[in-house]
């Protein structure tokens, strides 16, 4: 291996790895500042379960400040309802995006749940998809977030 | 024993406090959404509820001063539906319902069922003794303009509208239970026959298609409703080609809280106006108007509530000489009778004011009036009740109602000696205590 090919697979791996960190970095610099890091499980059908996980994650806030608490609602399953576009809670949804709170929609759910609406269901703009709702939450468990699942 | 008391001069005085309150700061919920639609993508698919009423209610039992029956149970002393006795204890009401989307993943369809088991107007008469008092379900695809179909309660006044299991009050004020809560009868009560009713009450309800949505600036919250049904009661088609229309509207500014205690300031007026036909005596078809305004207002410890009520055709008019329908008189030869005027007018209103120091206690008081039968002046009778009213919630779905009725009555274009002054003047007070238990 010749000593440019050495220098220019050092100088890749070395971008490969600050993009890498920066990508893993990313998602909790939101909050640099945050102490704590919960992810939130919602996947039942019954309604209060909304109710419930909102209100924990703004007790989370209201607790530790918005910069100290990093968190992220991930929906699969039933409990994808809460981040659909109409749900009768997207006002406070709206309000917990504000301070810094993510939600995760679950592409999964979302491919099946269209299938029997006969059309994908809109979300709620505050929400971002993830391939597979389990597959985030243990992503974000590697990453020391707390799953919580009221 | 109960006590009659004079209710005019404390009648002012509610009037007042009432003026006094509305300036600071009644119960102001929408009852149009809460009844007919499920909350967005947060329904289930069925939440089964209901609530029961068990009450024991009393009066004096004073017999009728007057008349051809003169010594028997006056039919506005006796405790309803059954009228044979001037104190018992009954199931008021007992229901259940279900409630919610069928396929949650579409918030655009729900469904409002429910029945009625218990021991009042509804089951009485008709036959059978669980009656369905609501089947509708609520279409959510046109914006602003939600469509509800089935059998449900009419947009109108609001002690008809509001949902009964959190009314403050046991008894419905005189307008409503006569004026408003419709009795139907095949005749107007001038045959021979007692000219009982047909049918269920109508419980405030019809069977019909009600277009209804909200709409919001600001704090403020304005809602409509428009409505056609079959002006004939529940559980039964139509007995005509007739149709009843009703129309609302309601303009509130929402302070807060949600559900059926909302905090707010409403204002609202609506009119519901059809035909009936009568069969027997009396034959005929008749218009049947009635329209109302009023304001309701909750925040914080206070609440306060006030409607006028007018109508027009088909008025209650009680029954021959106060007697209970179906009593033969003391000469034994005629049996009273129900009757309906069914070109008559009437009037009535009332004031309501409530105050909870605790979340466990409130206490509230009512005035209302009703008077009926305003376009004939021997014919005129005026109904006022002073309602003293005490709550304890033992929690946020059970409380103990006790309210205490000082009542009076009279036929107030003819003297005090008249026939019908000396029997309305034995209109005795009432007490009623009720537990009431939702699940």
């Amino acid at each position: 291996m010749t000593t440019r090919f050495k220098t220019l697979l050092s100088g890749f791996l070395f971008i490969a790895l600050i993009a890498i960190n920066m990508t893993v970095m990313a998602e909790s610099e939101t909050k640099p500042f945050a102490e704590k890091k919960v992810v939130l499980q919602i996947s039942d059908n019954d309604p209060s379960k909304q109710t419930l996980v909102l209100n924990v994650a703004n007790n989370l806030m209201k607790h530790y400040g918005p910069d100290k608490v990093d968190v992220e609602i991930v929906a699969f399953g039933p409990g994808l309802r809460l981040l659909f576009a109409d749900n009768s809670n997207a006002s406070r949804i709206q309000g917990l995006a504000d301070n810094g709170a993510r939600f995760a929609a679950c592409s999964n759910t979302v491919k099946a749940m269209g299938k029997k609406l006969g059309h994908p269901p809109e979300l709620n703009p505050n929400s971002t998809k993830v391939a597979a709702g389990v597959v985030r939450i243990l992503d974000l468990v590697e990453q020391d977030y707390q799953l919580i699942k009221p | 024993m109960l006590r009659n008391y004079s209710k005019s001069k404390i009648g002012m005085l509610v009037t007042g406090l009432l003026a006094a309150m509305l300036g600071s700061e009644a119960q102001a919920t929408n009852w149009l959404m809460l009844q007919g639609t499920e909350p967005d993508a947060a329904a289930p698919r069925a939440k089964l509820w209901g609530f029961i009423q068990p009450e024991y209610q009393q009066t004096d039992g004073s017999e009728i001063a007057a008349g051809p029956w003169a010594g028997q149970n006056a039919i506005f002393n006796t405790i309803a539906p059954d009228l044979k006795s001037d104190s018992t204890f009954q199931i008021r009401r007992a229901r259940l319902g279900v409630r919610g989307t069928g396929f949650p993943l579409d918030s655009k369809v729900n469904y409002f069922f429910l029945a009625e088991a218990g021991n009042n107007g509804i089951t009485r008469q008709g036959g059978g003794s669980v009656k369905l008092t609501d089947a509708s379900i609520t279409l959510n695809h046109i914006p602003h303009a939600r469509v509800r179909i089935g059998q449900f309660k009419t947009p109108g006044s609001e002690e008809g509208l509001q949902a009964i299991h959190v009314f403050d009050y046991i008894n419905f004020t005189n307008v409503s239970n006569q004026i408003l809560l419709e009795r139907f009868f095949d005749g107007d009560g001038t045959g021979t026959d007692a000219n009982k009713p047909n049918g269920p009450v109508s419980a405030f309800r019809d069977i019909g298609v009600q277009v209804f949505d909200i709409f919001k600036t600001g704090k403020w919250e304005h809602s409509y409703a428009a409505m056609i049904g079959n002006g004939n009661g529940i559980t039964r088609s139509d007995n005509d080609d007739n149709k009843d229309i009703y129309l609302y509207w309601s303009s509130e500014q929402v302070y807060g809280g949600k559900g059926a205690r909302r905090q707010g300031l409403k204002l609202y007026g609506w009119l519901q106006d059809g035909e009936r036909t009568l069969t027997t005596a009396g034959a005929g078809e008749y218009d049947r108007t009635r329209y109302g305004i009023g304001t309701t207002f909750r925040k914080g410890k206070f609440r306060a509530a006030a409607e006028y009520i007018d109508a027009d055709g088909m008025i209650f008019n009680g029954t021959d000489g106060g007697a209970v329908a179906g009593s033969l008189n003391n000469a034994g030869t005629k049996v009273a009778s129900f009757n309906i005027e069914p070109e008559g007018e009437a009037d009535g209103w009332y004031v309501h004011f409530g105050y909870a120091p605790t979340p466990k206690w409130e206490f509230d008081i009512r005035y209302d009036q009703l008077n009926r039968m305003t376009d004939v002046s021997a014919k005129e009778r005026q109904f006022e009740t002073l309602t003293l009213g005490a709550q304890y919630f033992l929690n946020k779905k059970a409380r103990i109602l006790v309210n205490y009725e000082v009542r009076d009555a009279e036929a107030p274009n003819l003297p005090g000696s008249a026939g019908p002054n000396l029997i309305l003047g034995e209109t005795d007070d009432r007490l009623a205590i009720q537990l009431l238990a939702i699940f």
